[in-house]
């Protein structure tokens, strides 16, 4: 579609630029002390963006000459990414590290990132692929780093830029070599001249193939890129510690699921067919260890820290190794057990991570000293920090059981080769047991029980309650989530 | 394809060598006689004054990027205008749209004073400028 016929499908996008601009110059007329007024600003536009979203045209095109692509898939991963900013959003009004700051920018920055995300999850060329991740990086950059006074916050800004700036760099050189060796940025273009490729060129491909996984896997925090993940998520506001966790990776495992079906394989597997790799490079094999080491060394390291932040982070890693789990399989059920998964995860991480907003906010610290004894002084933040612990571990009745149920289902149902990534997906569930309940067991079986309850703020208890509900639910009724799911597996496919 | 990387194995090595034999050659033919003013850095035939390893006002990249705005916004207005009568209203609105960006970021700086080269203006500041809450200069 040309550029002026493309506006028309582009309106959520559209409603993005606006409330970014209309934040900043809100933020422009009012004191410091009234700054949370911006935030109304993003949420409202962001509802108003949900509801352009949800009245889109159904239909599956590509928009400005084979830039990007609109279709249900491209879909489900916007509704997401504008759930977990309505959550941020609304917590980051009651975030006490925030105080001090102005809070105009950091509302209109977030509101940056959510178009970023939006382009990640809808790009079909390299170079779109590149400026979206670019957009994401930079605006995570800086709200990485918005505590100027805080040394822990400039620390994880700066070192978020010098990781982001290398793997980036990277995955720009792979991406160039993967435009060397078949002449298009065109997802489309590319799989067809890959299927053309002679074996001689094979090299070169595994050699861009990893170079670009470099990037993919830097945004899902994946083994071995994963190494700004603990400092950057330590240092960073806790708001947008859960943010990072959840949204970008959403968008990053919409990147790496459309690149690797569009352009690696034949994309059979999106329209429900037997689907083939393109090449002989042995990609499924790389992304299955990269998956196995990802989850082990995420598990392993978590059991070891001392701030219930850092082990959160780790958990996160391991969480980003049970999806690429799926990866390897090239069937339209392992898109579909990834896409549950993230829902699943999007509620349980982020409501865990809300937990620690409310504890710092009453104790000032974020180690599992201070969470001694809190199951019997805050019962309510007790009660749902089991809860996600559970879900996290991945235990039913709950959400987590769910999304690795599907997960570990499409690995089974993918033939005996992939037997073995279940395998250690079990292991590693059990072991993540371990680290999860200890945070239940210092909650609730150390420290003295104290004589006055303590009740987190309304609107704190509201969130959580938003969060927790629904990973109860899902873990009962979870058929809403795996319809949506159902009706926004379809992809545009180029027929050529 | 080693056979295709072997001709960059070669053209990296020629190059090396070609850079490396003048520098030889001007090394045995070429008459040393150092002076004081000859080992000086050349500073455009200024007399080099201090070292370069001294820092600089923060406010330098502060205007440099504000000034790299700008300057990409007159390269886009270039060729916009060479084309402007065949596309009519819709590319003066495009540009329009473009412009309103641009100067929502003008406005911005201007705001957080970020254009007084010494920072008084400020408004409702952060962190060490908390206090230095100033009045609005009219």
């Amino acid at each position: 579609m040309t550029n002026l016929q493309s506006l028309d499908l582009f309106w959520p996008e559209l409603i993005i630029t606006v409330v970014i601009l209309t934040a900043l110059i809100v933020d422009l007329c009012i004191e410091k002390s009234k700054s949370d007024v911006v935030g109304w600003v993003l949420v409202i536009g962001l509802l108003i963006t949900a509801i352009a979203i949800w009245n889109q045209d159904k239909t599956t095109t590509t928009l400005f000459t084979d830039m990007i692509v609109l279709d249900p898939f491209a879909t489900f991963f916007k509704l997401l990414i504008i759930l977990s900013t309505l959550l941020v959003a609304v917590v980051s009004w009651q975030n006490n590290e925030l105080d001090e700051y102005r809070k105009g920018e950091y509302f209109t920055l977030l509101g940056i990132l959510v178009l970023g995300l939006f382009l990640m999850a809808s790009s079909i060329d390299l170079i779109m692929v590149y400026i979206s991740i670019e957009v994401v990086s930079i605006m995570s950059f800086i709200l990485a780093g918005y505590l100027k006074l805080d040394t822990r916050s400039n620390e994880a800004g700066l070192k978020y830029v010098v990781y982001g700036a290398f793997s980036s760099g990277i995955m720009l050189f792979g991406l160039s070599i993967l435009f060397g060796l078949t002449g298009s940025t065109n997802y489309f273009i590319i799989q067809k001249s890959l299927a053309g490729l002679d074996g001689s060129a094979s090299a070169a491909l595994v050699m861009a193939l990893l170079m670009i996984l470099a990037g993919f896997g830097y945004k899902i925090s994946a083994v071995p890129f994963h190494f700004w993940t603990p400092d950057v998520y330590e240092g960073a506001p806790t708001t947008i510690t859960a943010y990072l966790s959840v949204a970008p990776k959403a968008a990053g495992f919409a990147i790496i699921i459309r690149f690797f079906h569009q352009v690696f394989a034949d994309g059979g597997a999106l329209a429900d067919a037997e689907s083939l790799s393109m090449t002989d490079v042995p990609w499924p094999e790389i992304i299955g260890i990269l998956a196995v080491a990802t989850m082990t060394l995420g598990n392993l390291v978590a059991i070891q820290q001392e701030s219930i932040k850092r082990m959160l982070a780790y958990s996160s890693v391991a969480h980003a190794g049970y999806m690429m789990l799926a990866l390897p399989v090239l069937s339209i059920q392992t898109v579909y057990a990834i896409m549950v998964y993230l829902v699943m995860y999007l509620f349980m991480n982020l409501g865990a991570f809300f937990v620690v907003i409310t504890v710092k906010n009453k104790t000032g610290g974020e180690t599992f000293d201070d969470y001694r004894g809190l199951g019997w002084e805050m019962p309510f933040i007790g009660v749902v920090m089991t809860l996600f612990m559970l879900s996290l571990t991945g235990l039913p009745p709950t959400a987590g059981f769910i999304g690795k149920f599907y997960i570990f289902s499409a690995l089974i149902s993918g033939g005996s080769q992939y037997y073995w990534l279940a395998i250690v997906g079990g292991i590693n569930s059990v072991i993540s047991l371990y680290y999860y309940f200890h945070v239940v067991k210092v909650m609730f079986l150390e420290g003295e029980r104290k004589e006055t309850l303590v009740q987190p703020p309304e609107v704190m208890s509201g969130v959580l309650l938003a969060t927790a509900i629904p990973v109860f639910l899902f873990g009962i009724y979870w058929n809403p989530v795996v319809n949506w799911v159902q009706n926004s597996l379809i992809f545009y496919v180029q027929t050529m | 394809m080693y056979r295709d990387f072997g001709t960059v194995l070669v053209a990296v090595i020629l190059g090396i060598v070609m850079v490396a034999i003048p520098l030889l050659i001007q090394k045995l033919i070429a008459p040393s006689k150092k002076s004081k003013d000859k080992l000086q850095t050349y500073e455009c035939g200024e007399e080099a004054e201090g070292s370069a390893w001294l820092q600089f006002n923060i406010r330098f990249y502060v205007i440099a990027l504000i000034f790299l705005i700008f300057d990409v916004e007159i390269v886009f207005l270039f060729p916009w205008a060479v084309v402007f009568k065949e596309l009519g209203l819709l590319a003066l609105i495009e540009m329009g749209i473009f412009l309103i960006i641009l100067i929502a970021g003008l406005a911005y700086v201007w705001v957080k004073a970020d254009l007084d080269w010494v920072k008084r203006n400020v408004r409702y500041g952060t962190g060490r400028y908390q206090d230095v809450r100033m009045e609005k200069t009219t």
